[in-house]
């Protein structure tokens, strides 16, 4: 019995068994071209379609059927050495497939919503924090990092909470109301002349690079330890400080001598930010000011930018020494600058109640708020804390449980403030103000400000967005349009480009790797910053001028300073300030694909790969993400000993039908980057390490060898051929659609936490065509999809 | 009917709280309750990997031939077993494997859709974690945690020595604990009205959005108990060592300091029964460790691209990270409890999340298993298809967890025994 039972199942399809089978037709299909492969007891690629059921509710089975279509239609399936099937019956098969997972997913849509409940992830919640109490604070840092889904880490389905990031939570929302509540009087505000002179750096310096003159220090190196810390400036209480830096070139032939300053604990280890690169001019004291913000015993670091080494001054001696020199005059310092005192931050939470002196054991001058009717005082500072804090018009019932703390913490003798602490630090931690609140349908006004907000600066919402919703008007789309005109021209939609750009194009990974100095030792650190720069002023600039989003393929400009521009080989740049630059055709430059940036996050410090960057190209720009790479199958073994290129290793895999099906699609674009090296210069040959033809630059031997030479021709599908990266640009150029379909789906991913699905086609096709005739602008493209109801429903 | 304590406690509804009861019993007591003696796990990544051809020897089985690596671990050759072909299944070629070193979670790198699962040292703690001052230690030398929670978030870690060491072993003044305690207190008042929110915000809500406010509440929940249980231990004193407060390895790129910091923490921790698990995430930055002959990129080194310059370098690096386990297995094996060594009661699980970092492949993941009370002196050369989860259900039952499975695991890891 049981082989006979055994037998009937290999003859008769399962699908007679299921009763979500597919249609006839498409069954017809399916057995015609696919089960041969795709059945049995091996199905090829794990595939087995007589099994599958046309169940598309179940998440796993529609997102098979829809890699069924995708390989269908892009004609990687059937393979070529199989029959074709006609074009109509490709057509039918798709749509079938398409208008099953519409319908799966709308029936879960009206029940739903679109997206699953959001909290904030660790930056929207420092900014939030922020912006919620006044402060500047660093809270990120102490928060587990988030995970991402569809490369943003703003997806609700992945991110996700645990008791440590609620203890975390509670810790952050402790520190953040230590800064906004002031226990004691305004610190004294300082202002301060220094001279580097005095600086213990140059005292204890065993080399002789630093030279002592009347009214000035001159720096002659820039070794990273010949570096000057300010010891002179070394707050002993946080805030605002406004700094003043007076230095001019030395001995540097009329050109101007750069220097960097950073700023922060400057320990080992610890993190420090770059406050800029600065320009002294010649013989001419040049000032320097800024403000930042400083934690206590913070400082400041000065080195000097493309001098020479330590070693090569103290041979000479900084006194004979008649190479360039950075002449620091002095350095001044004021502050900590406050507007008022309490503070804003202070008084928003406590409006104008009083303090007094509450000593304590460790402070007799300690001052704390106090009320003299506390009951009625906390209910107006929680609910004024609550609406701005939830996003949303507040009542008795949402600020109960708060009010119910402070009540419990007064009773168990604590003192006005302190209770008032522990309820504030409750609504921090509050469901209502860690989520956002959507529910399934059209969002109301105030969701519809959050996500608004969320998009364009990665905070909540501000004044004007809560009073808009409270009216009832932001709904309104020519009150959106305003609103969106109005925060894009805030400086708070940097937000978007930290958080959306450098996502979308990887650049948080631009730390990944070093380059290995000895292959590569024109990288510094210098064109790092400037190459990152240059990609976010690039989007910038096309979001503010409404520019094609074309341009992110190819463009006739682009953002340089000095640095970046002699890695690109454009004349005429001069400074560090990046402007915008014509960009000569000849330098095969333009778009993002070609910037340092991206080139340098897509290889390792040592190698490139076609695949990786191919893979890039076609998830980030195309819009047409790859297939995940089959199990179990060796990665390339690199190697750099120049007897073989990547192009030749890779040859052999796709020699393999069932590995070309995927890389014929995924390394053209990869090989089209190949004349690009991992820091994004331009190459006609590989560097090896160990032999090779000796390369010489500027008359100095480099300590790597001229390998192979770089083939980037390849050809797309269809048989486009090109020679070259500007060809392979313009052959993109060809499906502007698709472009602009690839980026509505990347923004529209970013702004609702959540990827469109096959449901969101039409949508997302009415979004491209409204900006088609805009000539695809960027703005253009971010009102549309606010203005769009998968923007405006959960 | 007589009802047990146990079932008493569940019919009220407060069943939650029975682990506290646990974690309130003073050593001793705990002692005379639990005859067996305490079972530990330190599970160490490093994140760049360990040239294979420098760890695996070429024959399996005892009689192995020694290699460069397994060179400085020679005094502990029948301390531990160096294990070949293991490899998560459905985690493929990248640096995201890391996600799933500890959990086996399927293709975390696809990023879209994955959603990781709990790692062994939490699934570990949630059973025997209450029995110490800290259910588990999560210590990184870069930040970034191997442990996850059931909900798949991640857990953070610790980067700084000293202040763990404080933690552990330095008691505040009377007014920073008075401080504490009162800290805990609200926090546990705080989390109680939270919950109640979190409650009434579930209504109207769909599947997907209730799954996250589950995580919310359990989370809530979990916190509520950890928190008691700290206020309980907080009145307890810590244990004294003789070791001083050590001062943090301040250099970024310092792979060997930072390690060995680690690692004196980790014998510490269990010599006192602080806790019986600890992850521990060591450097892989793209900074040049301060190693003499080392000038290029610890991660730029793992890129290595067959050039012998690169790979020579790269051997510096990895000696000295098999210099300081040396040390760890030294002073765990030095250190005696109730009649035998530290070593034999804790398993030193030592390995990566990548088996060739030059180019990205998680295969052939270097493994080395240290204590524990296993047979050890061998050189386990699996089979290609075997999971490292097998390994790790040997290791969770080791520690007397009664589980079958975890992860992808298909049963235990064949080949490796208790020793009688």
């Amino acid at each position: 019995m049981r082989t006979v039972l055994a037998s009937t199942l290999l003859v008769l399809p399962l699908w007679s068994a299921f009763a979500a089978a597919p249609p006839e037709n498409v069954r017809a299909y399916l057995t015609g071209h696919c089960t041969k492969c795709h059945s049995g007891e091996k199905p090829k690629g794990k595939l087995d379609l007589e099994s599958l059921a046309a169940d598309f509710s179940v998440d796993a089975d529609r997102r098979r059927w829809q890699i069924v279509a995708e390989r269908v239609k892009a004609g990687t399936m059937p393979p070529k050495t199989q029959p074709r099937p006609a074009a109509g019956d490709v057509q039918m098969l798709t749509d079938w497939i398409g208008s099953q997972a519409a319908a799966a997913e709308t029936a879960r849509r009206a029940a739903h919503g679109r997206t699953v409940l959001r909290r904030l992830n660790r930056v929207e919640y420092e900014n939030t924090v922020r912006d919620l109490l006044g402060i500047e604070v660093d809270l990120k840092e102490a928060l587990p990092a988030d995970t991402a889904a569809d490369g943003f880490d703003n997806a609700g389905l992945a991110l996700h909470t645990s008791s440590f990031l609620l203890e975390k939570y509670l810790d952050a929302a402790e520190t953040a109301l230590n800064l906004a509540i002031v226990n004691g009087p305004q610190p004294p505000l300082v202002k301060k002349r220094f001279s580097f002179k005095d600086e213990r750096a140059v005292k204890v310096a065993t080399e002789k690079v630093f030279l002592a003159r009347d009214d000035d220090l001159v720096m002659f190196s820039s070794s990273p330890w010949n570096s000057i810390t300010t010891g002179q400036f070394y707050p002993q209480n946080r805030g605002i400080y406004r700094i003043r830096v007076s230095a001019s070139g030395h001995q540097s032939a009329g050109q101007p001598v750069s220097f960097q300053i950073d700023a922060g604990p400057m320990l080992m280890g610890t993190k420090n930010h770059l406050v800029g690169y600065f320009e002294a001019a010649a013989d001419q004291p040049t000032i320097v000011e800024f403000t930042d913000h400083f934690e206590a015993r913070n400082t400041l670091r000065v080195l000097p930018y493309g001098l020479a080494t330590a070693q090569a001054v103290n041979k000479i001696g900084a006194e004979k020494y008649e190479g360039p020199g950075l002449a620091v005059q002095w350095v001044e310092y004021e502050g900590p600058l406050y507007d008022q005192w309490p503070p804003a931050s202070h008084r928003r939470i406590f409006g104008d109640l009083q303090q007094a002196k509450v000593p304590i054991q460790s402070d007799r001058n300690h001052l704390e708020v106090v009320s003299s009717d506390p009951a009625s005082d906390a209910k107006v500072i929680l609910r004024r804390f609550a609406r701005r804090a939830f996003r949303r018009t507040v009542t008795d019932d949402d600020i109960a449980p708060f009010v119910a703390l402070f009540e419990q913490k007064l009773a168990a003798q604590y003192t006005f403030e302190q209770a008032v602490r522990v309820a504030l630090k409750g609504v921090l931690v509050s469901p209502e103000f860690l989520f956002f609140r959507e529910r399934p349908g059209r969002l109301d006004d105030f969701a519809l400000a959050s996500r608004l907000s969320y998009f364009l600066w990665s905070t909540m919402p501000d004044d004007e967005l809560l009073s808009l919703a409270g009216e009832g008007k932001l709904e309104q789309p020519g009150v959106l349009r305003e609103q969106v005109e109005r925060m894009l021209k805030s400086p708070q939609s940097r937000a978007l480009t930290e958080n959306f750009l450098s996502q979308w194009l990887g650049l948080r990974d631009i730390d990944f790797t070093v380059p290995d100095h000895l292959m590569y030792p024109e990288y510094d650190d210098l064109l790092k910053t400037s190459m990152v720069e240059e990609t976010q002023r690039f989007f910038e600039e096309i979001l503010k001028e409404d520019l094609s989003l074309t341009n992110f393929v190819a463009s006739d400009f682009t953002f340089a300073n000095e640095r970046l521009a002699r890695h690109y080989g454009i004349p005429g740049v001069k400074g560090h300030a990046l402007v915008k630059v014509a960009l000569p055709p000849e330098l095969h430059r333009g778009g993002v694909m070609t910037m340092g940036s991206v080139l340098k996050v897509t290889a390792n410090g040592t190698t490139t790969s076609p695949i990786v960057r191919g893979a890039w190209v076609l998830e980030r720009i195309m819009g047409t993400p790859p297939p995940p790479p089959p199990g179990g199958v060796p990665a390339i073994e690199p190697d750099i000993r120049g007897a073989t290129t990547i192009r030749e290793q890779l040859a052999k895999h796709r020699q393999i039908e069932s590995c070309a099906n995927c890389h014929k699609l995924i390394d053209p674009p990869g090989f089209a980057l190949e004349s690009f090296d991992v820091i994004g210069g331009w190459r006609d040959f590989y560097r090896t390490r160990g032999g090779g033809k000796a390369v010489v630059v500027d008359g100095k031997r480099m300590y790597y060898g001229r390998g192979k030479d770089i083939d980037p021709a390849d050809e797309l599908q269809g048989g486009r051929r090109f020679q070259n990266i500007d060809e392979f640009k313009q052959l993109l150029l060809e499906d502007k659609d698709q472009l602009a379909r690839a980026l509505a789906t990347k923004l529209l991913t970013y702004a609702t936490g959540r990827a469109p699905e096959a449901a969101d086609k039409a949508e997302v096709d009415a979004v491209v065509a409204k900006i088609r005739d805009k000539n695809y602008g960027l703005r253009s493209l971010v009102h549309e999809i606010v203005q769009s109801s998968i923007f405006q429903s959960k | 009917m007589k009802l047990s304590r146990r079932s008493f406690l569940r019919a009220g509804g407060v069943s939650l709280a029975l682990p506290l009861f646990d974690a309130v019993l003073d050593r001793q007591s705990r002692g005379a309750l639990n005859a067996d003696p305490p079972r530990r796990l330190v599970c160490i990544c490093a994140p760049l990997g360990l040239h294979g051809p420098n760890l695996f020897p070429q024959q399996a089985g005892r009689d192995y031939e020694s290699t460069p690596y397994l060179d400085l671990l020679k005094d502990f050759r029948d301390d531990l077993t160096v294990i070949s072909g293991l490899a998560h299944p459905g985690v493929d070629s990248g640096h995201d494997s890391i996600f799933s070193f500890l959990t086996a979670a399927q293709h975390p790198e696809r990023r879209a859709g994955f959603k990781n699962s709990i790692s062994l040292d939490q699934l570990a703690a949630e059973k025997i974690g209450t029995q110490t001052r800290f259910p588990s230690l999560t210590l990184s030398a870069e930040g970034f945690s191997l442990s996850w929670t059931r909900s798949g978030a991640l857990v953070p870690s610790d980067v700084w020595p000293a202040s763990v060491f404080a933690r552990l072993f330095l008691e505040g003044k009377p007014e920073e604990v008075q401080k504490q305690i009162r800290r805990l207190q609200d926090g546990r008042s705080i989390l109680d009205q939270v919950g109640d929110q979190a409650r009434r915000m579930q209504a109207g809500l769909g599947a997907g959005d209730r799954d996250k406010l589950d995580e919310y509440f359990s989370s809530v929940r979990e916190l509520e108990q950890r928190l008691a249980a700290n206020e309980e231990w907080s009145h307890k004193p810590k244990p004294k060592v003789e070791a001083q407060q050590p001062q943090n390895a301040m250099n970024a790129a310092d792979l060997v300091g930072k390690t060995k910091l680690l690692f004196d923490l980790t014998h510490l921790a269990f010599q006192t029964d602080s806790t019986r698990l600890i992850t521990i995430m060591l450097l892989g930055t793209s900074l040049v460790p301060p190693i003499p002959g080392v000038s290029d990129g610890h991660h730029n080194l793992s890129h290595h691209g067959q050039d012998p310059g690169k790979l020579e370098q790269l051997r510096k690096v990895e000696l000295e990270k098999m210099r300081l386990l040396a040390e760890l297995l030294g002073k765990l094996k030095q250190s005696q409890e109730a009649g035998g060594s530290l070593l034999d009661r804790t398993s030193v699980f030592f390995s990566s999340n990548l088996g060739n970092a030059s180019s990205h492949s998680c295969t052939n993941l270097p493994v080395i298993l240290a204590g524990g009370g296993f047979k050890h002196g061998q050189h386990l050369a699996v089979d290609a298809s075997t999971p490292l989860s097998n390994l790790y259900v040997s290791l969770l039952q080791r520690l007397g967890l009664e589980i079958g499975e975890f992860g992808t695991s298909t049963g235990t890891l064949t080949g490796l025994e208790v020793a009688g």
